[in-house]
């Protein structure tokens, strides 16, 4: 199949330059804003862009040098038309991403050290996090997301992506409700998860029914519900009857489900309609079990577990809201926290807040109270407020949430912590990951203006407060405050020592209140219900709720928001039904890559910030990854150095160096060349680069590789020996076929790069020296015969038996 | 004002201030790579870490504001291990040679690239300057010695290794020809005595480097004249008579005194001489050691028994050094075991503690070079093959011929190996060079221009000279490129070093702390 020929790059025009640049402004603070123009123009920055920039604005060739090259979403190289995406993310990395990986490139027939194809059709990169964990693997083609992605699907992937045409979510807002008084509302999560699992097939399908039966029902989009192991979920309301939950639906259910909630107006279109529906099913082979989509409500054992031990307070009105309805928001009490604030004095808002106990969510825990106070003693007539939108841990998709599904809520905490500490202008921080998230939130600040929420003197008040967005620019390192501070003055994101704090002197030299996003989700709660409220729940020490992303070998992975303290236990079992498969619960990796494994053993452990440093973790920003037996530990610990020593900004000896050397070693391990001298070297550069760094990512870097040497050592001092208990790792393991091989050929079938000679009736063998070990042979044998070896044992039995 | 502790010193200053400036008022110098006066602090290479004693925290002291009540240690032990661990990683990754292979392979120690610069630009007086610092027989040592430098040149692996022993001759005998010989600097007389016993390689060696330190020597020789070994039948070929008076003749106008046909334990006894003089360096060669039983003085199956780093005997005044100790056939060797012991007899004289020679931290270029960079390494140099001397009757080169074999030396050593801070700092801090070795190393790029060199692979990314450029609004100045371990310092948009620092070349020469950039010599 003959492709057109495509030019390499367009050539660079003046024009587009020019109007890049009206856009972002010229002064040195833009760069960031222009360079993400002149790629989603360019598909990459012209050495010829960068150099008109630089004649035309007072950004320098040493800067726009500098910061381009600082951050991942800038390309130098052309591109090919599409980019095909593969999450690396814990979630997505325990599923098996890199054999995605392999798939795509075998796929592609990339070239050693290429990125895109012959034809320049697609451009391969990995990506850290797409935000989609429970739907792991996840691969995105340019702005449509794939979840449950195998290594065998990944040419149907990309055929299904040219073959749309399209993007995925196209449509705007919510349409209009039906004109007239309505019998019921349908309402759809649209979460960017929702929406990869069909969920904007389910709402197009949802509209065509409707308005082919005439029936006068509202279809609402909301926001995340969180059940995302289940989507995609609908919500089924008739007036004047409870609602029912519908789980994993499907286009053709909705005429099955319509037709239980809304008989059709007249007698007439009912016989029409069930004519036409039986019609249907003669010839078609829609016929409709129901059982796994049977309707439920919250008590229904299949997913009362999972929602009863939640308390929802960033996550208040989940799965009721349409996340840009201003008045959905409003009729749900929203912004009422801001009114309350607007009685009281500033300092009693600030009182408030630190009475709630409430303590930061971004991770470091630092109390919110005591910050905002901070910032509101600081005597200075400019004042920032900022909300850091950059969560980049791979496997934590809670701030995505928030941000796409109560844009609202988060605005509204801006509001109240712009009114507590005297500032009048805000910044919200997005990672350019997160692309339903930016536009959702820019859609909310629009309304926000139109409705006058925000703006100079909101309500008539003194109060002015205004909000702009900044999109990230792919620096993990960015989430670190002093970091992310720079990266919005046009900087490369590189921390900086601490005293002074942003307090004092942040954007811009002045004082700035930086909170997470989650943060800024609950403060409008403690206003309306009291600080009080907040303290009661949650532990001692750790006041309230959190969000967790769930996700890795649990039956029901999603986003879960609990109270402080309760077990890691129970967050498995309980609410995530216990580890998938029949395996067992091997560790939980807490706080994504600054935290820590927790081993089942220490399961019982509560999830409070103290609890989890006293075991050797950290909370983070709510990331909980669930490993079962089958997982390694000590790639796990390589997987998490590689990601940091990845992101490290270069700034520090400890960190950049470090880490390098740290992950030399792991890589050793887990290749097969390392020895015991290795582990203690490695805890000694471990302790020293955790003590010495400059910032939080490096200092936490090392935190994974320390906690499993303390609760896994036995699996590193295998390594050392050359042997992976696990199975995982690929230089420390065989894939053999044993006796029960009942020489049936399908593994040869299978085998992608044809190390195992079809042998039929005869039992088959597998080539070591061509076996890329991804475990398709062991998968698809019915009689269990293929096994994993190390080290002489069998590490991983015939997949049928175990 | 604010009132902290320093090392369980009290010092008060202005708040605001760092503890590295802290520190100062109180005379205590913390090491830094990264921090430049006038510049602002960046925290970057973390040398400067000290240690909070009542948290057990670390702080970079030059972004460290100071705060009431601190009690700060500057040299605890977490502190040290810290720096140390600080400087081994950042050498773990440093690509290149403190001296050049050549120097590390001779026995003496010669600084043979600065030698080989010299020849080549002309200055034949500098050349036997730093030849005789090290060398005290050179006419002797350029006609016998093997030549083990030879066998660790670089240059070696492109065609032939330059011939350095025949340069080191010819300049040797350029200076015995010269009206005015070149005499090495004396220091003020000491006082002191010294014997020597023995005046082959090791015993003149070790005279000569007596007499430079000022003390007062006498060569005892059992021969007629002094040599030594080197007045061997089988050498007098190579090495011929006159050619070895000549050079003895220039070593006795330091000022010391030969006494000939003397045979220590014959003529008078080793308990004799401890009363004439102050110390004892026996050089005599290998030969039957009942002479030191009277001395209580061990011997072993090789010869006397010394230290091998000191060259001290059992008696702490009486030192033992070349064939006399472990006999061998390598007169270079012969000779710097001379210099050490005479080196090590001054520190006891001085009363100072006896530890020999002190080895300077060396870093070395893992691995052979690849072509690439052997070909980067050629820039700059001479691309012909090894030339012989064309007066095949004395072997020696001429004068014409000599600069142009000079030229073919890569100049591996570093160009500054006196200023880098990150060697002085390795030294201070007992490093080890094999500390933090990646598997595989990054290649060795060479960017010169001008005057200038740029060596990435000895950048530390403190961005020292970044800041000096944007500082001095140079249009393109350079900058950081990249993230993370793969960082590295650069002109923007690929320009040429020369349009990158149109301005401030000189002044980001003299402030990088290693030697990344440089000048060229």
């Amino acid at each position: 199949m003959s492709t057109p020929n495509i030019q390499l790059a367009d050539p660079v025009r003046a024009e587009d330059l020019d109007r890049i640049l009206d856009e972002t402004g010229r002064n040195s603070a833009a760069v960031i804003a222009v360079l993400q123009g002149i790629q989603a123009r360019y598909r990459y920055l012209p050495e010829a862009a960068l150099r008109y920039v630089c004649d035309h604005s007072e950004i320098t060739p040493a800067a726009i040098v500098g910061v381009s090259t600082f951050y991942t979403q800038f390309r130098h190289t052309p591109a090919g038309r599409h980019t095909v995406s593969v999450c690396v993310g814990t979630a997505c990395h325990v599923k098996g991403a890199s054999g995605i990986l392999a798939a795509l490139r075998r796929h592609l027939k990339l070239a050693d050290g290429a990125d895109t194809d012959a034809d320049r059709r697609f451009t391969l990169r990995e990506v850290n996090c797409l935000g989609c964990c429970t739907l792991a693997p996840v691969v995105q083609v340019d702005s449509v997301i794939y979840g449950y992605a195998t290594p065998e699907t990944v040419g149907n992937i990309l055929q299904d992506f040219l073959n749309r045409g399209g993007g995925q979510d196209s449509r705007g807002a919510s349409s209009d409700p039906s004109p007239g008084p309505s019998v019921g509302d349908i309402r759809v999560g649209m979460g960017s998860c929702c929406v990869a699992s069909g969920a904007s097939e389910i709402e197009a399908a949802l509209h065509d029914r409707v308005s082919a039966l005439r029936l006068p029902v509202r279809i609402q989009r909301v926001g995340c519900l969180g059940l995302c192991y289940e989507e995609p979920v609908i919500e089924v309301a008739a007036h004047g009857r409870p609602s029912r939950l519908y789980t994993r639906v499907k286009p053709e259910d909705i005429p099955a489900i319509l037709t239980a909630h809304f008989p059709p107006p007249s007698r007439w279109t009912r016989l029409r309609h069930a004519a036409g529906h039986w019609v249907e099913q003669l010839y078609t082979d829609a016929a409709w079990t129901g059982a796994h989509c049977a309707g439920m409500d919250a008590r229904d054992p299949q997913i009362a577990p999972y929602l009863d031990p939640q308390v929802p307070i960033a996550t208040e009105g989940c799965g009721q809201l349409d996340p840009l309805s201003l008045s959905d928001y409003c009729g749900a009490h929203g912004f009422e926290g801001f009114q309350a604030a607007l009685r009281l004095r500033p300092e009693d808002v600030v009182r408030q807040i630190a009475d709630s106990g409430l303590r930061g969510r971004g991770g470091g825990g630092y109390p919110t109270g005591r910050k905002w106070g901070e910032v509101a003693r600081e005597v200075n007539d400019v004042k920032y407020v900022v909300c850091n939108g950059d969560e980049g841990d791979p496997g934590a998709f809670m701030d995505r949430m928030l941000l796409e599904s109560f844009p609202y809520r988060i605005i509204e905490g801006m509001l109240i912590a712009g009114y507590a500490v005297g500032a009048t202008q805000g910044v919200l921080y997005i990672r350019a990951e997160y692309p339903l998230a930016i536009r959702r939130v820019s859609a909310a600040l629009d309304a926000c203006r139109a409705a006058g929420w925000l703006g100079p003197h909101i309500l008539g008040s003194d109060f002015s407060f205004e909000l702009t967005i900044m999109t990230g620019a792919g620096a993990f390192v960015c989430g670190e405050e002093t970091a992310l501070i720079a990266s919005i003055e046009g900087k490369r994101g590189m921390p900086r020592m601490r005293p002074p704090y942003p307090s004092q002197c942040g954007l811009h030299g002045r004082p700035t209140l930086v909170n997470n996003t989650e943060t800024f989700a609950l403060i409008s709660w403690i206003l309306r219900h009291g600080p009080a409220a907040f303290a009661a729940i949650g532990s001692a020490r750790s006041r309230g709720t959190k969000v967790f992303a769930l996700a890795g070998k649990v039956r029901r992975g999603g986003l879960i928001e609990v109270p402080m303290g309760m077990t890691i236990r129970r967050v498995i079992d309980d609410i995530g039904g216990g580890i998938a498969d029949g395996r067992r619960l091997k560790a939980v990796q807490i706080g994504g890559p600054s935290g820590g494994c927790i081993p089942e053993r220490l399961a019982d452990t509560p999830i409070d910030y103290e609890a989890l440093v006293e075991a050797g973790a950290m909370m983070g920003s709510g990331g909980l990854v669930a490993l079962d037996d089958a997982d390694c530990m000590v790639e796990i610990a390589r997987f998490f150095l590689a990601f940091t020593q990845h992101e490290s900004c270069g700034k520090c000896t400890f960190c950049r160096i470090g880490t390098t050397r740290m992950l030399d070693i792991l890589e050793r391990l887990c290749g097969g060349t390392g020895k015991p001298s290795d582990l203690d070297e490695l805890e000694r550069l471990a302790s020293v680069v955790k003590r010495g760094s400059l910032c939080g990512l490096g200092k936490s870097a090392p935190n994974p590789v320390l906690t499993t040497l303390r609760y896994f050592r036995e699996e590193y001092e295998a390594h050392a020996g050359g042997v992976c208990p696990a199975g995982q790792c690929k230089a420390l393991i065989s894939y053999q076929i044993t006796d029960d091989c009942i020489g049936c050929t399908r593994c040869a079938q299978q085998c992608p790069v044809g190390a195992i000679p079809p042998t039929p009736y005869e039992r088959h063998a597998i080539n070591p020296e061509t076996c890329v070990r991804c475990d398709g042979c062991r998968t698809a044998c019915p009689a269990g015969a293929v096994v994993v070896m190390s080290g002489n044992r069998i590490v991983k039995h015939g997949y049928a038996k175990h | 004002m604010v009132t902290l502790n320093i090392d369980r010193r009290p010092v008060d200053v202005p708040a605001g201030t760092t503890l590295l400036v802290a520190a100062r008022r109180l005379g205590i110098a913390i090491p830094t790579l990264c921090f430049r006066d006038g510049l602002e602090h960046v925290t970057s290479c973390m040398l400067c870490v000290v240690e909070d004693v009542r948290t057990g925290c670390l702080h970079p002291a030059c972004s460290t504001p100071v705060q009431d009540g601190m009690d700060i240690a500057t040299a605890s032990g977490t502190v040290l291990e810290a720096r140390r661990t600080a400087l081994e990683l950042l050498l773990g990754d440093h690509l290149g040679d403190c001296e050049g292979p050549c120097a590390r392979a001779c026995a003496a120690g010669m600084n043979i690239p600065a030698m080989l610069r010299a020849i080549r630009d002309g200055d034949l007086r500098e050349a036997i300057r730093v030849v005789k610092r090290h060398i005290a027989l050179p006419a002797a040592l350029g006609r016998i010695c093997p030549a083990p430098c030879e066998k660790a040149c670089r240059r070696g692996t492109h065609d032939a290794p330059v011939a350095i022993c025949r340069l080191k001759r010819f300049v040797a005998d350029a200076d015995l020809a010269s009206p005015d010989p070149y005499l090495p600097e004396r220091l003020e007389s000491s006082g002191f005595r010294v014997a020597v016993v023995g005046a082959g390689p090791a015993g003149l060696s070790a005279a000569c480097a007596l007499a430079r330190d000022g003390h007062a020597c006498t060569v005892f020789e059992k021969g007629d004249r002094p040599g030594g070994g080197l007045r061997a039948p089988e050498l007098s070929d190579t090495l011929p008579s006159a050619v070895l008076n000549a050079e003895i003749a220039q070593i006795a106008r330091l000022g010391m005194t030969f006494e000939t046909g003397v045979e220590i334990g014959v003529t008078c006894s080793l308990h004799d001489l401890k009363q004439r003089f102050d110390a004892i360096i026996l050089a005599w060669g290998a030969s039957a050691s009942s002479l030191l039983d009277p001395l209580g003085l061990e011997s072993g199956p090789h010869g006397i028994t010394a230290n091998w780093r000191t060259h001290r005997t059992g008696d702490p005044v009486i030192f033992a050094c070349g064939n006399a100790v472990v006999p061998g056939r390598l007169a270079v060797r012969a000779v710097a075991q001379g210099q050490a012991a005479a080196l090590a007899v001054g520190q006891m004289l001085r009363g100072e503690a006896v530890v020999g020679t002190r080895h300077r931290y060396n870093h070395r270029l893992s691995a052979a070079l690849t072509p690439d960079e052997l070909a980067a390494f050629m820039t700059g140099t001479a691309p012909g093959p090894r030339t012989e001397p064309a007066d095949h009757a004395t072997g020696g080169y001429s004068t014409d011929e000599a600069p142009g074999e000079a030229a073919r030396c890569l100049h591996c050593d570093c160009r500054k190996p006196e200023a880098c801070q990150l060697r002085r700092y390795a030294d201070d801090y007992g490093v080890n060079p094999r500390g933090w070795k990646p598997a595989h190393r990054r290649p060795v790029e060479i960017v010169r221009h001008g005057n200038t060199v740029y060596e990435p692979g000895k950048c530390i990314a403190c961005g020292i000279c970044v800041r000096i450029a944007n500082a001095a609004r140079e249009p393109l100045g350079l900058t950081f490129i990249g993230r993370g371990f793969t960082v590295r310092i650069g002109v923007p948009f690929h320009e040429s070093l020369e349009k990158g620092l149109s301005q401030v070349a000189a002044a980001c020469v003299e402030a990088c702390p290693t030697g990344a950039l440089a000048h060229d010599r």
